[in-house]
């Protein structure tokens, strides 16, 4: 078995049994056939229904599923890579959501704001998400470095002070839009110009935009990075082993604090992603906890960043499904329950390779036909 | 010889309980197994989404879809509201384990707030089959109405202002389906109210019940202190802070100059309800009325808690009845028929007579109201029939009730 095998079986399995558990926990407390129907209700909801589209049925069908699909995996596949970034240098960003806070006020205020050419201004309203997003990091970073307050405590709680000054005073207080007519409330903040909206990929009818490419070209750009460059081979050799980085003359304290800008910058642009493609604004209260599903996604890709970005389109895929399984009164938190499974699996790694050899020397004795 | 504990379990696991394993294995293998061939096996027969969600029963039903914020099911307030009018007066039908059975005819009667008794008889089962989705976060609502539009739903119904900018876009892109959005207007971009030909509107006067609520809370309180506990601050959630201080402030002057009222700042959040609540208990305020949703339930807790500890101190609810959650301490509650907005819709739709447009309830027009006193408290008539009488007054037009903090500043308190 190759070290690429080695590194990705255990999680592969591991979704494979979140789902078989999620599967026999409907199976059991309704009947298995409800639970085969709203496992397909969540596939056709993820990736659309292609039996019904091939019978000659509307496109629209495959295209808006895929979009909602592709709009979830954009985010999750940000935030992963935040998490996988910061991990690489040895460092947990248990930050991320907060990064996004800030990252989508960013976008959302640059997108109502500044008017520009949507050449120019939807790059503008990502650049400032990614800036706002690492400079938030960047206060977790710094404490570290220089006052060596641990990381998990400290992004913990930056967390909570983004969401206590964002959603429960900014948007709500001084950045609020204003209805015209004393009888309507608005939430949030003002409306994004057209011109900073992300540009819709298949038509108007699914919201699969911009951010998506964008997130993979991250994904890509980020493994390359790591694997490709000097800086990138550095902030790994930080990670792996401070004191030999350091003793080999490497900047521990600059790659460091560049990983987690660089992990709060992608943190950031996910919540630019949100505002930018589908939310257009800030809304009352960010209530999608994406920042903490990186760590998941990060986890299950085994922080490689090209594996936060399968995992991504994988939960993806299954939480916009997900929400379909309501049509059979399936309660809305499976997807997410799968996700939790999958994440406590793939925690038992080790158990997963220690079957994994015992397979291998088994079958080095007996042939074993694989299953 | 010594391991570390993780050490030595670990291989204890792998080494002397292979069998265990094996089999834990196996057992693995075979669910998933069991999973995909299942799967396969239903693929080719697995009918059509719509088909699935809605079983083809006799006389077919009119499919009704409700997407609810992400309060959720069960808040005991707003999204329980809507939904009590779309399952079990529209529908006659009641949600249990994830399937509707259908509610005795008693069980829909007695939901039937006293303040509605007049049209009790009127609130017959229609044929229509709810559709309800509840949604994980904001941006799923427009996906949302969107399935439920696919599922063939011929009304589709978006339960509160948060979806309100969903419903726009969802209905704009179906122009053939229909739409009611609960609790607001339509707006552009620019925040400038719009209309569309396939949805209809409904705006509460909650200043009118709010007012009747805050008429007795002045009546009611010993300490002169009462308070307010406000979810997010936006204009709908105004009205009822604003009808409540003119409510007051007609009966018990004192009271409504020391009148304290906070917001929270969320629709979802126990604990943050709670601690405010506790804090206006602190302070001395013996009536408490929210507007605050979930956060709401912490409020009717902290008061509880409070009674439990020796003190005579009150909540009021809003929305829904919600005397019972603490039939002691619950003095009454701001109630918002947002179940007979929906009812009414459903009905029009069966009956072919959905119009679009805006429609904006008040306390004549039955969407709000107060529920019924069920505590004791001294001089209980008295105080009843005062609020009654203010009631009247609203009813006959002679009292105009402020939505607005300016309008509360010139807000006169008639005579007697």
């Amino acid at each position: 078995m190759g070290e690429r095998t080695r590194q990705v079986l255990p999680s592969v399995l591991s979704v494979l049994l979140a789902l078989a558990v999620c599967w026999l926990t409907i199976a059991l407390t309704r009947d298995a056939d409800t639970a085969t129907k709203a496992y397909l209700q969540m596939l056709w909801g993820g990736v659309g229904n292609w039996p019904a589209y091939l019978e000659g049925g509307n496109a629209n069908s495959v295209l808006r599923p895929l979009g909602e699909s592709a709009m979830k995996a954009a985010l999750l596949t940000l935030t992963g890579l935040s998490v996988a970034v910061a991990f690489k240098v040895g460092l947990f960003n248990i930050g991320a959501q907060g990064q996004m806070i800030w990252g989508a006020l960013a976008a959302a205020l640059v997108g109502a704001h500044v008017s520009l050419p949507a050449v120019l201004h939807v790059p503008l309203a990502l650049l400032a998400a990614a800036a706002a997003g690492a400079v938030w990091s960047s206060i977790a970073g710094l404490l570290k470095l220089k006052r060596g307050v641990h990381e998990v405590i400290s992004t913990i709680m930056l967390n909570w002070v983004a969401v206590s000054l964002v959603d429960n005073w900014l948007v709500i207080g001084p950045l609020r839009a204003v209805a015209q007519g004393h009888q309507s409330s608005i939430t949030g903040t003002a409306e994004i110009l057209s011109t900073a909206q992300l540009p819709r990929l298949l038509g108007d009818s699914s919201r699969l935009n911009l951010g998506f490419p964008l997130a993979l070209v991250a994904a890509l750009a980020v493994w390359v990075w790591l694997g490709r460059t000097r800086s990138g081979y550095e902030t790994r050799a930080v990670g792996l082993t401070p004191e030999a980085a350091r003793a080999a003359g490497i900047p521990t304290l600059w790659r460091a604090g560049g990983a987690m800008a660089l992990a709060g910058a992608l943190a950031g642009l996910a919540g630019a992603v949100l505002v930018l493609g589908t939310e257009g604004r800030y809304p009352g209260t960010l209530g999608a906890p994406y920042g903490f599903d990186g760590i998941a996604i990060a986890l299950i890709g085994n922080n490689h960043p090209l594996g936060a970005a399968v995992s991504a389109a994988v939960f993806g895929i299954l939480r916009a499904g997900g929400t379909r399984m309501q049509l059979l009164g399936v309660h809305k938190s499976f997807p997410e329950l799968i996700q939790g499974f999958a994440l406590l699996f793939v925690a038992g790694r080790m158990v997963w390779l220690a079957l994994l050899n015992r397979r291998r020397a088994q079958r080095a004795a007996v042939e074993v036909p694989r299953a | 010889m010594h391991f570390p504990g993780k050490g030595k379990a670990a291989l204890h696991l792998v080494d002397s309980q292979p069998m265990m394993l094996r089999r834990l294995h196996v057992f693995a293998l075979a669910a998933l197994l069991c999973a995909c061939s299942k799967k396969t096996e239903e693929a080719p027969k697995a009918p059509s989404p719509s088909a699935t969600a809605t079983k083809p029963p006799e006389a077919k039903p009119t499919v009704v879809g409700l997407v609810i914020d992400v309060g959720g099911r069960g808040d005991h307030s707003f999204n329980d509201a809507s939904l009590r009018g779309l399952e079990l007066w529209a529908a006659g039908k009641k949600y249990e384990g994830g399937k509707y059975v259908d509610a005795p005819a008693g069980e829909v009667r007695q939901s039937i707030s006293s303040d509605l008794a007049a049209l009790a008889p009127e609130v017959k089962p229609l044929p229509i089959q709810p559709l309800v989705l509840q949604s994980k976060a904001q941006e799923d609502y427009a996906p949302n109405l969107q399935l439920l539009v696919e599922q063939g739903a011929k009304l589709t119904i978006g339960n509160g202002y948060l979806l309100a900018n969903a419903v726009r876009d969802v209905a704009t892109e179906n122009p053939e389906a229909r739409f009611l959005l609960i609790d607001s207007q339509l707006m552009d971009a620019q925040g400038k109210a719009k209309s569309l030909p396939n949805v209809r509107t409904v705006l509460f006067k909650e200043q009118e019940g709010s007012f009747l609520v805050g008429a007795l809370a002045g009546l009611v309180t010993k300490t002169n202190k009462v308070g307010f506990v406000g979810g997010i601050e936006v204009p709908l959630i105004k009205r009822f802070d604003v009808g409540y201080r003119a409510g007051v402030r007609t009966t018990n002057a004192k009271a409504a100059d020391a009148l304290m009222a906070v917001y929270t700042g969320s629709f979802n959040s126990v604990s943050a309800g709670k601690e405010v609540a506790q804090d206006l208990i602190a302070k001395g305020a013996d009536v408490i009325f929210h507007a605050a949703g979930t956060d709401g339930l912490g409020v009717i807790q902290a008061v509880k808690e409070a009674r439990a500890a020796g003190k005579t101190v009150f909540a009021i609810g809003v929305d829904s009845d919600q005397s019972h959650l603490a039939p002691d301490a619950i003095l009454t509650s701001m109630v918002k028929h947002s179940d007979l907005a929906v009812y009414q819709a459903a009905k029009d739709l069966v009956d072919g007579k959905l119009t679009a447009g805006e429609q904006v309830l008040g306390l004549k027009e039955n969407g709000v109201g107060m529920a019924d006193v069920r505590v004791d408290f001294p001089g209980k008539a008295e105080a009843l029939q005062k609020v009654e009488a203010l009631r009247q007054q609203i009813l006959a037009g002679k009292l105009t009730v402020p939505g607005t903090a300016s309008e509360l500043s010139s807000f006169q308190v008639a005579a007697p």
